[in-house]
């Protein structure tokens, strides 16, 4: 953590009536934020020291510190509230998350670990993401067909874009000018001018076959489309996985049109880019694979097992970790080789659901539904650690500055 | 109700004022909203302040209303826990000096709120688990022969139609453990009878007893062990779906047809039987696997027409290819009334993403005769180079030499056209030239269509 961060959180811990921040007339947040936290302790001084902890049914944020891994507190947000994804801001102050039952948004403070802020949204308030300057954070409403944009000053929805189908992940440009959506609903990214909020436009991933739609009942039953956009690492090129057409789409963001599709296995689920950006890997659970793919060339260059129900991959110590949700296995792939090393067995009737890397790529915090556990695995050795008491039914975790902070 | 946790620093008037709010009942919210607060506020901002803080705390008791409709009640749900247990029977949750670790389970309310259709999902998925999985898997196939060279035979000219209709069952026993049954019929005329070659023309034939009736084809129980590293399959098996497997090549019902493209016949196998197969997989690209099938459907004994299967198998990446998997087998059988032994190797290697090549090879003892020899090479095309997305198409021949000097070359090229998730369509092309001992060799041309449906 920087010395600036530091000072930052001791400020706002100690003085938030002092701050900057505080003494605008518009930061309506700040009277409210400040009456929250005023005279509460400080329990975390370095938020990139913690684990965050999505607990569905206890509706609950955890927060468990990574050195130790015990638990440092967490913050109830009501009854039925059903969190289901979590993200720290940029500066660490704060904590964001969706409430799906209660189709709210929820602003934690870090450092006393307080709610300050309920924020109605759209229905079933579900993946979210920070604008790369913190402003704004975008709320994913997948029942709503929208995104809430929730200004960080004044703690307000400040617009709801329409216009979307089940949008699910939300990915922003480095610049920050546009925000591209997974649309689950649909086989489309959408594309949205962050500097009005405005939807621009929707970008097609691919084309059904003709033949395929003799086949109604696969695609007008239920549509499986694009979950995420994944931005590579130099900012320009986006990969859209679209569940119910087996491809990746390759957008180029200078011109928001698709390059390439790469046809890859059975309902992929999204990709995942590797942490030095050579490969992205989506999981096909319509045929239980893994598909890498080389960014360089744009092609699969390895198709290989994988297992049931795959949630994720985590990349650390040079390996693929793809959690497979319901098998209790994490299935490992070297990605020198581009081959399956083995697997975890992390357990026997269990859900697994998400993990976050380290930002030292050295461990996994995974989380374990059904057990009500997180399970720190070093990548290096594969061996784990069982962690309980971290609240009821984990649904993901979420490290700040993490490679790999991503929900299902 | 869930304790509302009071603010630090508010009046304790205030404090007063939400306790009594919280400790009404829905109806009569409106009335105690109307209320005037226990003791006068003193200024007007006050008085506001105090107002706010009650339509603050009458939206939360909404909000608490709304989630514990019927709908949000919350989940009963049965947890598994681990304790610590010191020697008076005292549980904790740490472990400590006199503690033994226990495993218990207890129950808890969770406050999970669902909508209409989680909960129909789920009891709908819970049932699916509990109950007995049916699929079935139907084909026509219609080939057509016409010869080629050689002297006349009967098949020249001839049309033929086989339909086979596969009906699936499945049904999970206990962890990691499924029953599975494959109950078969056909019907209908294979060119084989006619043409006569050393390989079916039709993979299909193969599963034919008798025509117009239901035989049981496979019945096992499966269960993994060895944290699912170790799979083990008794009953009534086919090994060919364990050991020579490829991943081009294997499968008639959406690959080629020619039964020399889809199995290796030095492995012997004719028909399923009692047996057993076991896999050793630990996920990092090597199997071992180990079985033995009874082939025989007039066996008297377990003893009789017994073969014993052996393999191993790797994925190989070779020279920054594709990737590829490379398999050695080995058996012996008593079929003949002496041990006789085979081996061969399978393997499939991706070049690109699109193009993925094939052989196989096999060598198999013949009593007092020459061992007999197979081997087929080939490729299958798929992404980019199809109609539909998920179409392909390939290319083989197989060469078979038996010991007694009978010999057979056939050529063959499908293209399998996706329709839908449920159907295919697919035609082939088959060139066949036998090459019996001692007689004049005869060659067909084979052109077929093979409908298959599965659901």
């Amino acid at each position: 953590m920087t010395f600036q961060r530091i000072l930052t959180l001791s400020t706002i811990a100690g003085a938030l009536a002092a701050s900057p921040l505080m003494a605008q007339d518009h930061t309506q947040h700040a009277a409210g934020a400040a009456a929250a936290t005023a005279g509460r302790p400080v329990k975390i001084t370095d938020p990139s020291s913690v684990v965050l902890i999505v607990n569905r049914d206890s509706n609950d944020i955890g927060f468990m510190d990574i050195a130790t891994h015990k638990m440092v507190g967490s913050v109830f947000l009501g009854n039925n509230v059903n969190p289901h994804m979590a993200m720290m801001s940029h500066d660490g102050r704060y904590v964001v998350t969706g409430g799906t039952r209660a189709n709210k948004a929820y602003i934690i403070d870090v450092p006393t670990l307080t709610l300050v802020k309920e924020i109605p949204v759209g229905f079933a308030p579900e993946h979210l993401a920070f604008t790369p300057d913190g402003r704004y954070y975008y709320q994913g409403n997948p029942d709503d067909d929208s995104i809430s944009v929730i200004d960080m000053v004044s703690m307000t929805e400040i617009k709801r874009i329409p216009g979307l189908n089940e949008p699910l992940n939300i990915t922003f440009t480095p610049d920050g000018s546009k925000a591209y959506i997974g649309n689950y609903g649909a086989h489309w990214v959408g594309v949205v001018d962050v500097t009005r909020h405005e939807l621009l436009k929707r970008i097609e991933i691919g084309q059904m076959s003709g033949v395929a739609k003799l086949d109604p009942e696969r695609y007008l039953g239920e549509i499986k489309g694009v979950s995420n956009a994944s931005m590579s690492n130099d900012g320009r090129y986006l990969y859209a996985a679209d569940g119910d057409l087996n491809i990746v789409g390759v957008i180029d963001t200078r011109d928001d049109r698709v390059i390439k599709t790469i046809r890859v296995g059975k309902d992929p689920w999204r990709a995942y880019m590797s942490h030095d950006g050579k490969y992205a890997i989506t999981v096909n659970n319509g045929d239980e694979t893994i598909s890498v793919i080389d960014t360089s060339k744009n092609e699969v260059v390895a198709t290989l097992e994988g297992g049931p129900s795959m949630t994720g991959v985590n990349y650390a110590a040079g390996k693929a970790f793809v959690v497979s949700a319901t098998s209790g296995f994490v299935y490992v792939y070297d990605m020198a080789t581009l081959k399956p090393t083995g697997r975890i067995k992390i357990g026997v009737n269990l859900q697994l659901e998400t993990a976050t890397t380290d930002t030292a790529d050295a461990k996994l915090y995974l989380a374990s539904s059904t057990d009500h556990a997180i399970y720190v695995i070093d990548a290096a050795s594969e061996r784990f650690e069982k962690v309980t008491g971290v609240g009821l039914y984990p649904w993901g975790t979420h490290i700040m500055d993490s490679k790999d902070n991503y929900c299902h | 109700m869930t304790p509302f946790p009071f603010p630090a620093g508010r009046p304790a008037l205030l404090r007063a004022a939400i306790a009594a709010t919280l400790c009404c009942t829905a109806g009569t919210l409106h009335a105690q909203a109307r209320q005037p607060a226990p003791a006068a506020p003193t200024t007007a901002s006050q008085r506001e302040q105090e107002l706010q803080n009650r339509v603050e705390q009458l939206e939360r008791r909404i909000g608490d209303l709304e989630s514990s409709t019927v709908l949000s009640e919350p989940e009963t749900s049965v947890k598994r826990v681990e304790v610590y247990v010191d020697e008076n029977g005292v549980q904790y949750t740490e472990p400590g000096p006199g503690r033994t670790p226990q495993v218990t389970y207890q129950r808890e309310r969770v406050f999970r709120r669902q909508t209409i259709n989680e909960k129909l999902e789920e009891a709908l998925d819970d049932a699916a688990s509990r109950s007995v999985g049916v699929g079935v898997d139907a084909a026509i196939i219609l080939q057509n022969v016409q010869q080629d060279t050689g002297p006349d035979a009967p098949a020249d000219g001839n049309t033929y139609e086989l339909a086979s209709a596969d009906i699936f069952f499945t049904a999970g026993l206990a962890q990691n453990t499924i029953f599975y049954a494959d109950i078969v019929g056909l019907s209908g005329t294979p060119p084989d009878n006619e043409v006569g070659g050393l390989t079916l023309l039709n993979g299909y034939t193969a599963r034919l007893v008798n025509q117009n009736e239901l035989n049981l084809r496979e019945s096992w129980v499966r269960t993994e062990l060895a944290n699912q590293r170790v799979g083990l399959t008794l009953g009534r098996v086919d090994l060919t779906n364990y050991f020579d497997h490829n991943a081009v090549a294997n499968d008639e019902t959406t690959q080629f047809l020619s039964d020399a493209l889809v199995n290796n016949p030095m492995l012997g196998l004719s028909e399923n039987g009692a047996g057993l197969a076991a896999v050793y997989d630990p996920k990092n690209g090597f199997s071992a696997k180990f079985g033995y099938q009874q082939s025989s459907s007039t066996a008297q004994n377990l003893s009789d027409s017994l073969f014993y299967l052996g393999e191993v198998s790797k994925l190989f990446t070779p020279f920054n290819l594709g990737e590829g998997t490379y398999r050695v087998w080995f058996r012996t059988d008593n079929s003949s009334g002496d041990d006789q032994s085979a081996y061969g190797v399978s393997l499939d290697q991706k070049l690109t993403a699109a193009l993925t090549l094939f052989a196989r090879y096999g060598q198999a003892e013949n009593a007092g005769l020459d061992d007999d020899e197979f081997y087929s090479v080939g490729l299958q095309l798929k992404n980019g180079v199809v109609i539909n997305p998920e179409d392909a198409w390939g290319v083989g021949f197989a060469n078979t030499e038996l010991g007694g000097g009978d010999a057979e070359d056939l050529l063959e090229g499908y293209y399998n056209l996706r329709l839908t998730q449920k159907m295919q369509l697919s035609f082939h092309l088959t060139h066949v030239t036998e090459k019996p001992l001692g007689v004049e060799e005869v060659s067909y041309l084979v052109p077929g269509v093979r409908f298959q449906a599965s659901f």
